[in-house]
């Protein structure tokens, strides 16, 4: 085979690996944005991190929240909802942005992108 | 409230799912710590010391089979007998009060499906997951049909014993047992399949239209084909071989770390369990 179009090949393997991997990371982060709380599942996001603050700056502290399976949740201390959905979301993102920069940082050969 | 794993295992003759169960209880019990009763109508392929890691082994009479196609990888491919007709059975079957089943080729990596016991709703499984090969679009996992209702895995799915519950996993049986007339009325294909069956229930409860009868359960599932191969298995992480867009034959590597992955390709995993 052309060399050119041998290292081209090995180029698009190496490429397609790659985008495989950022997907699976994604999808892994979105999953791990997920806060279990009061028999309710939430997934943490910049809107549900806002409207709790904006509930704790206007000193309500219980409220009901609608969760993922649209049911409504009795949230009796928004406080600390609010304190375990920004740990939640913290993490979450610490762990992405360590696997993401692992994975664009890694030599470029595919062993090293799959070994996350 | 007793809370434990329910899994089906019946040998083929060439796929040793008894193998693949005891697999999955000691997973099970690494992340979950839950106990792990399986079912299986080929007891005697069971060892003493694998028989241990279970709670209960429970006998069943061997149902009625199907034929079908198993892939080991994209080239080449197996006829063998699935023996797939006793999941409907689950709710009489179980020990628990509270109920996760598992496919037996379901590698467990995290703890997450642990939010199923704290939670309000009766059945959970998952209506979506994702191919760890980025290029498949499979439209069957979407809807049954093109033109049909919504696709549920049953491949993992949570139960708490009620009288909502059982009527469910009656309406299960009455489905299987006339599954003839029900895959005309839905389209479907002559070979008898669990998600089928499942999906159709679900359909059904919810009043024959879209509905949230069945809740999502925790966490995401991911899954590779049979036309993939399984690279390794090593703790938490999950390594695979995913076919490549129009190069048959040729694979690229995927791998995932703390996720649950179901993985289809029998032959592959059997080779890592065993190895």
């Amino acid at each position: 085979m052309d060399e050119a179009l041998a290292k081209a090949l090995e180029f698009s393997n190496f490429t397609a690996t790659l985008n495989g991997q950022k997907r699976i990371l994604h999808e892994k982060y979105l999953d791990d944005l997920v806060l279990y709380y009061n028999n309710g599942k939430f997934s943490i996001s910049k809107e549900t991190l806002n409207f709790a603050h904006m509930l704790i700056s206007n000193n309500v502290n219980n409220t009901i929240l609608i969760d993922d399976n649209n049911n409504p949740i009795d949230i009796a201390d928004v406080k600390d909802f609010h304190g375990l959905a920004l740990q939640k979301y913290a993490d979450a993102t610490n762990k992405y942005l360590t696997s993401y920069k692992r994975l664009i940082a890694t030599k470029r050969s595919v062993e090293s992108i799959v070994d996350v | 409230m007793s809370n434990g794993v329910l899994c089906f295992a019946h040998n083929n003759g060439k796929i040793d799912y008894l193998k693949q169960a005891t697999f999955l209880a000691k997973r099970v019990k690494k992340y979950l710590n839950l106990p792990t009763t399986v079912v299986t109508s080929t007891p005697k392929d069971l060892t003493a010391k694998d028989k241990k890691i279970f709670d209960s082994v429970i006998e069943v009479e061997d149902q009625n089979s199907n034929l079908k196609r198993y892939y080991n990888g994209t080239l080449h491919h197996h006829q063998l007998v699935f023996k797939n007709a006793s999941r409907s059975n689950s709710y009489d079957l179980t020990p628990y009060e509270n109920t996760i089943v598992l496919d037996t080729d379901y590698i467990i990596c995290n703890d997450t499906l642990l939010n199923c016991f704290n939670q309000t709703q009766n059945f959970l499984i998952y209506d979506k997951a994702t191919d760890l090969c980025d290029w498949r679009k499979l439209e069957e996992f979407d809807y049954i049909k093109d033109t049909g209702i919504k696709f549920y895995w049953a491949t993992c799915f949570f139960f708490t014993k009620n009288s909502e519950t059982k009527l469910f996993f009656n309406l299960l049986q009455h489905i299987q047992k006339n599954y003839e007339h029900y895959r005309k009325v839905y389209n479907l294909d002559k070979t008898f399949r669990n998600d089928h069956l499942f999906s159709i229930g679900i359909h059904m409860m919810n009043g024959f239209e879209k509905g949230d009868w069945a809740g999502q359960l925790p966490g995401k599932m991911f899954y590779s084909l049979d036309r993939d191969f399984v690279h390794s298995i090593k703790d938490n992480c999950v390594k695979i071989l995913v076919e490549k867009q129009n190069y048959s034959g040729e694979y690229v590597l995927a791998s995932t770390k703390d996720c649950n992955v179901h993985l289809m390709n029998k032959f592959s995993l059997a080779e890592h369990i065993n190895g």
